[in-house]
């Protein structure tokens, strides 16, 4: 079994219940805000001056618990990631999809957005939980290195027969930093990491069920 | 389906979630009773058996694994959706081998709880102990 540092292990356990304690606040946020829509629905032949504020204000909270709750489950899968049943493999699928999550603000910050696809289906991978999320969030830094302006990151997935594979395209016009590939192929020790032209495709092994 | 008369038992240590969630409920035309912890929860099914149980899987002292197990010992008819946290589908999936009817995740979308309630209520009224 690979393994992972006690300090990894202490700061995924600690994170993952102040995760749990973040779900429930939003939980709460939303019940209350919630309620608070259904008074306004049931009263709605009630005119008060300030209605309409308080209608749009329900639903910046409605939508922005939406954008916390995604944020939350990204950040509570990197908590459980170091967790003993995720370090020899893992869904490639869910694993990418948190790297997008986790990912947005740091490619927004480069102003860019991050884009993700892949199948509905899982993609079991031998490879841990940990060393997936780092390698494709290292891979989608690696390709808003040199920053950018309206430009998108496209990360996908797709399964193959030996291989599944997390592709991340930077954005047009940009050119990466070629050396960047051996760097990110160094996290891997199985998988490898090969540049086409215009994507990075990260192969990770297959794991066969049963 | 006659909401009015469905007995729905609502179980997490978050007071103001759970009370929240009934009060919305209620505005539908369901009537959901509250529990604020395991112990009481069971003391509550006990009492007045539930149509159905919502379970929040984290709450201190008695977990919600455990519950769910003596509920599905010693009321087979209870349907029980378990409340787990973001990421842990691990809890949901454990619960369903427990006997859970279904397991969501928190926050709550109102609208797919109710549907859950919905098919687990038809479940109820269909099968008996399954």
């Amino acid at each position: 079994m690979p393994e992972v540092a006690q300090e990894a292990r202490f700061m995924g356990a600690v994170t993952a219940l102040s995760m749990h304690e973040m779900q429930n606040i939003l939980a709460i946020i939303r019940e209350s805000a919630g309620l608070m829509g259904d008074i306004l629905k049931v009263n709605a032949r009630v005119d008060f001056k300030h209605r309409p504020n308080m209608e749009r204000t329900l639903e910046h909270i409605s939508s922005h618990v939406d954008r916390g709750k995604g944020l939350l489950e990204a950040t509570s899968r990197l908590a459980h990631s170091p967790d003993d049943d995720l370090l020899e493999g893992c869904d490639l699928t869910v694993y990418a999809r948190t790297v997008a999550l986790l990912s947005e603000r740091l490619v927004r910050l480069k102003g860019a957005a991050v884009n993700f696809s892949g199948p509905s289906t899982a993609l079991p991978v031998a490879v841990g939980a940990l060393r997936v999320l780092m390698t494709g969030y290292k891979a989608v830094q690696w390709a808003v290195g040199g920053g950018v302006k309206d430009g998108v990151v496209d990360l996908n997935v797709q399964g193959g027969q030996d291989f599944h594979v997390l592709s991340v395209r930077p954005p047009q016009g940009v050119s990466p930093d070629l050396e960047g590939v051996a760097f990110l192929g160094a996290l891997l020790d199985d998988g490898k990491v090969e540049w086409d032209g215009t994507r990075l495709r990260i192969l990770l092994p297959a794991r066969r069920q049963g | 389906m006659n909401t009015s008369a469905w007995n729905i038992l609502l179980v997490d240590d978050e007071v103001e979630f759970v009370s929240t969630l009934a009060e919305r409920l209620e505005l539908r035309g369901i009537n959901a009773r509250v529990a604020y912890d395991g112990e009481s929860a069971l003391k509550a099914v006990a009492e007045n058996e539930p149509q159905v149980m919502v379970l929040d899987v984290m709450m201190p002292g008695i977990k919600g694994l455990d519950v769910l197990q003596r509920v599905r010992e010693e009321h087979p008819k209870v349907r029980v959706i378990l409340l787990t946290g973001q990421g842990k589908t691990r809890d949901g999936i454990e619960g369903m081998r427990y006997g859970a009817f279904a397991y969501m995740m928190k926050p709550l979308d109102l609208e797919e709880l109710i549907r859950t309630l919905r098919e687990a209520m038809s479940a109820q009224e269909g099968t008996p102990d399954a």
